[in-house]
């Protein structure tokens, strides 16, 4: 952030490499603009959302080589070479994933906004843990805020979900 | 058996009475059904395409509800207050039963075939043996289909054997989890602006200056400034650049603080400021009439007093409020995620002295809002800016602070309570006092001051006195007339004035303070006299429904077995005495570092007759937790000079961590009206809870958030 009228206030544009959901783009830009507003702008998918700017209510949440991170704030050039997942690369051809699928199940959403980064975060923790405890659900959650109050059914889809997998063994 | 029951069309039906205001069949096999109420997360239109898809016997996924403008769809006033689905859904429902009936009749003739041998199969009857047919979509195309009028009253069949459990779908799930449903916030012009204000560091600062220097920053970066008084927005075309000058420029202006924010600690501002009192009887209207003063009982009566007290509370959107306008032609086209895009409509005219039929507002979708939050201020802002920069679609979003500082929140209040109990532990008497700042500061013709920019774009800082509202349940009286059969009643509402921060209508208005108020009391008093609270409550009740509802919860709560070292509590009204009724029952533990655990809540609910089960449970666990982060963490905070709650972090809100597991029963009354079922948890919620903090800690924590910090002062005294 520019704090004052001192120093070097024109930051020049670079060209960086930035692959989302498998996709390379050649991007222009400074060398502090945040990973969301490239994702947002450059690459014209808005489904990550911005919340706070201040990486607080988790709607930004996207995947960085499979790991939850929060996009409002880390400049993209942090992200060249690596592998990009948001909420519209999470289905596999338009196949929806099993948090997708679980969500749609039990209508886990209300006004929507916070749903992506809840969907993304969910993905993170179930692609490593086949059968994650209340604890790493929660833990995993901490930081996803919604206000509308869609929580109860986000932890019935999750539930389900778990149930599902134990079942298919 | 299949039963009539003749059904009141309701109160849209009386501006909008033609089929065709509802139902239009332009396209083949689909229908479009048209309603004024907007969806913000509440699920509205599905519950409509239920509606509608039950009574035309088609396949919900048939009907699509329009997008909603001021140009093409029905005026139905205000998304609020619980209305919708009473509305919306009883016209819908009116229109569709009309149209099936009209169109069987229209469809007998013309196919020269007995009416009751006629098979409606998604639309289309076909005469058996010579393969004629005729559809909807046929019969739209007539006249007798534009003639066709809703009356004020029609005989409909009852629908028993519906299966309410079936899931169905939600009409956006599928975009939602798929990150492509579009909200406002994602709209793309090739034109487009982006703007975001320089807000001043509280409501009465004056412009004084900006530092020259800021002009070169602002060229060598594409950006453009607007000022206006005491009124600054920023605009370009990369958002970004536009977001990282808020800092510099905010940082290069000086301002003059024209008045101190606040002058004391809210509750003693509330008693001490000037007020204006309204006597409230039964029925729940106010009055202006001279306020009685407290009876006093001989010693042979028991009578019992206590207070509660609620901080001011946020909308807090998730996605801060964003709209976007293009003038152009001496035309707006404005796009806006308010509950009030008719009512801005005049309101804008008002504002820009320009005929109404030159603006058009196309609703799009935001972050749920729960009542007046930024989205009107925000699509005055955006307008406004739009017909600086001519030709250009400009959308303005909010900060996150913004959004925290800048709305208008949920009051402040304080409710003083006494009752008198007779020797047969019966209530005889009991006085109820509200006072609160005002929940009603919607923007409204001649009232542009309610636009929070209006001070700025003007320098008038002076505060505007808000009137009383005297309605049935109106603001901060709403549900301040208890639904108990009282012998005698002193209800008054004070509206207090001169309250350090801006308020209006958040999500059940006075309702939540007011019936925590009632049901934490009557909670009180059943301790008092030793009888179980469900059985208190019933003595004093004559409404049949609402005794249901209590033997409901109470049936639900006994199946599960308490979990040891917790503690429970129970509470309902009836929202408005007019909507739904709804009951709370919550289980917590209290730790020994006195923090408040939710472990299960029980939630029975009667809306009349169920349109959308799992719409319904929707709304009221979401209620449910929306009103629990309200009770548990929940306080704006200020000092003299600024609004502190600027983040999440400096605004705590429920999470993951603290969701009880919940059991929803909702009651079907078949035949009864729909009830509007968005709001009526709050208040049941926040006396639960209270309840049960209380038969945790023995005492009665009297002032809200319930959170750590904030129960061991109040204990410590």
């Amino acid at each position: 952030m520019v704090d004052g009228l001192q120093g070097n206030l024109i930051m020049s544009k670079s060209e960086y490499n930035i692959t989302v959901n498998g996709e390379t783009k050649s991007v222009v830009i400074t060398e502090d603009k945040p990973l969301l507003y490239v994702i947002r702008d450059d690459f014209n998918l808005t489904g990550t959302k911005l919340g706070c700017g201040l990486e607080q209510c988790g709607s930004c949440a996207v995947l960085v080589d499979g790991n939850k991170v929060l996009s409002c704030n880390r400049p993209a050039v942090e992200f060249v070479d690596k592998e990009i997942t948001t909420i519209e690369g999470i289905a596999k051809n338009d196949v929806l994933n099993e948090i997708q699928q679980s969500f749609k199940k039990f209508n886990a959403a209300q006004c929507g906004y916070c749903t992506s980064g809840i969907i993304v975060s969910l993905t993170d923790l179930f692609n490593k843990k086949k059968s994650p405890d209340r604890k790493e659900i929660i833990d995993n959650l901490s930081g996803q805020l919604c206000r509308c109050g869609s929580h109860a059914s986000v932890l019935k889809a999750v539930n389900n979900l778990i149930e599902k997998r134990k079942m298919n063994g | 058996m299949v039963n009539t029951i003749k059904l009141n069309t309701g109160a849209s039906v009386k501006d909008y009475n033609k089929v065709s205001d509802w139902l239009s069949f332009e396209t083949p096999d689909k229908i479009l059904i048209s309603s004024g109420k907007v969806d913000i997360g509440q699920h509205i239109s599905t519950t409509l395409a239920l509606i509608s898809s039950r009574e035309l016997e088609v396949d919900i996924n048939s009907i699509t509800v329009k997008k909603l403008n001021t140009d093409e769809t029905p005026n139905e006033g205000i998304t609020a207050s619980s209305l919708s689905v009473p509305n919306s859904g009883t016209a819908i429902r009116s229109a569709s039963i009309i149209f099936k009936k009209s169109f069987l009749d229209y469809a007998s003739k013309s196919l020269n075939l007995n009416k009751n041998n006629l098979k409606l199969d998604n639309g289309v009857v076909k005469d058996p043996d010579s393969n004629a047919s005729m559809s909807y979509w046929d019969f739209s195309k007539t006249d007798e289909f534009l003639k066709l009028t809703i009356p004020e009253n029609i005989e409909i069949f009852d629908q028993t054997n519906i299966d309410h459990d079936l899931h169905v779908e939600t009409k956006f799930i599928n975009s939602i989890v798929k990150g492509e449903y579009k909200f406002l916030h994602d709209l793309k012009f090739d034109d487009m602006l982006h703007a975001r204000i320089i807000r001043p560091p509280s409501y009465s600062h004056k412009f004084l200056s900006i530092d020259d220097k800021v002009n070169k920053y602002l060229s060598d970066h594409n950006l453009e400034i607007y000022i206006k008084n005491s009124f600054v927005a920023v605009l370009g075309v990369d958002e970004y650049e536009v977001i990282k000058s808020l800092n510099l420029l905010k940082n290069s202006i000086k301002w003059e603080q024209i008045n101190k924010l606040a002058k004391d600690e809210i509750f003693n501002l509330i008693d001490q400021n000037e007020k204006d009192s309204l006597l409230v009887k039964r029925g729940g209207e106010a009055f202006n009439e001279n306020i009685p003063d407290l009876k006093t009982y001989d010693n042979n009566h028991k009578t019992i007093t206590t207070e509660f007290n609620k901080p001011y509370l946020m909308h807090g959107s998730i996605g801060p409020s964003a709209s976007c306008s293009i003038y152009k032609n001496g035309k707006f086209e404005i796009y806006s995620h308010s509950q009030a895009i008719y009512a801005l409509k005049s309101i804008l005219s008002n504002a820009f002295n320009l005929e109404e039929n030159y603006i058009t507002l196309h609703f799009m979708p935001g972050a749920g809002c729960y009542g007046h939050n930024g989205a009107d201020d925000v699509t005055y802002e955006a307008a406004l800016l739009s017909k600086e920069f001519e030709n250009k679609h400009v959308l303005l979003k909010w900060t996150r602070e913004d959004e925290n500082c800048w709305e208008p929140y949920g009051s402040a209040s304080k409710n003083k309570l006494s009752a008198t109990l007779d020797e047969n532990n019966r209530i005889i008497y009991w006085s109820s006092e509200a006072y609160s700042d005002t929940y009603l500061t919607r923007p409204m013709v001649g009232k542009l001051e309610n636009f929070v920019s209006y001070r700025f774009l003007n320098n008038d800082f002076k505060k505007y006195k808000a009137s009383p509202r005297t309605g049935a349940h109106m603001g901060i009286h709403r549900n301040l007339d208890p639904i108990y059969n009282f012998k005698e009643t002193r209800l008054v509402k004070n509206l207090v004035h001169d309250l350090p921060l801006r308020t209006s209508a958040l999500r059940t208005l006075g309702a939540f303070a007011n019936t925590t108020a009632t049901e934490t009391f009557m909670d009180e008093l059943s301790i008092e006299v030793n009888i179980d609270p469900f059985e208190f409550r019933i003595n004093h009740l004559d409404d049949d429904r609402a005794i249901d509802l209590l033997n409901d919860l109470k049936t639900q709560m006994d199946k599960d077995k308490p979990l040891d070292d917790s503690y429970r509590g129970i509470a309902f009204s009836r929202y408005k005495n007019s909507a739904s009724y709804c009951a709370v029952g919550v289980e917590l533990i209290v730790t020994d570092n006195v923090e408040v655990e939710l472990k299960r809540a029980w939630i029975t609910v009667d809306a009349g007759e169920i349109a959308f089960k799992e719409g319904i449970e929707a709304q009221v666990e979401g209620g449910f937790i929306q009103a629990a982060s309200w009770s548990l963490y929940e306080q704006v905070n200020f000092d003299n000079n600024e609004i502190l709650s600027k983040d999440w972090d400096n605004y705590k809100i429920i999470e993951f961590d603290n969701i009880p597991s919940i059991k929803t029963s909702v009651i079907n009354r078949v035949g009864y009206p729909y009830l509007g079922v968005g709001e009526a948890v709050a208040g049941p919620t926040g006396a639960s809870i209270s309840n049960a903090i209380r038969r945790a800690l023995g005492e009665r924590i009297k002032t809200m958030p319930f959170n750590q910090e904030s129960i061991k002062k109040q204990l410590l005294g």
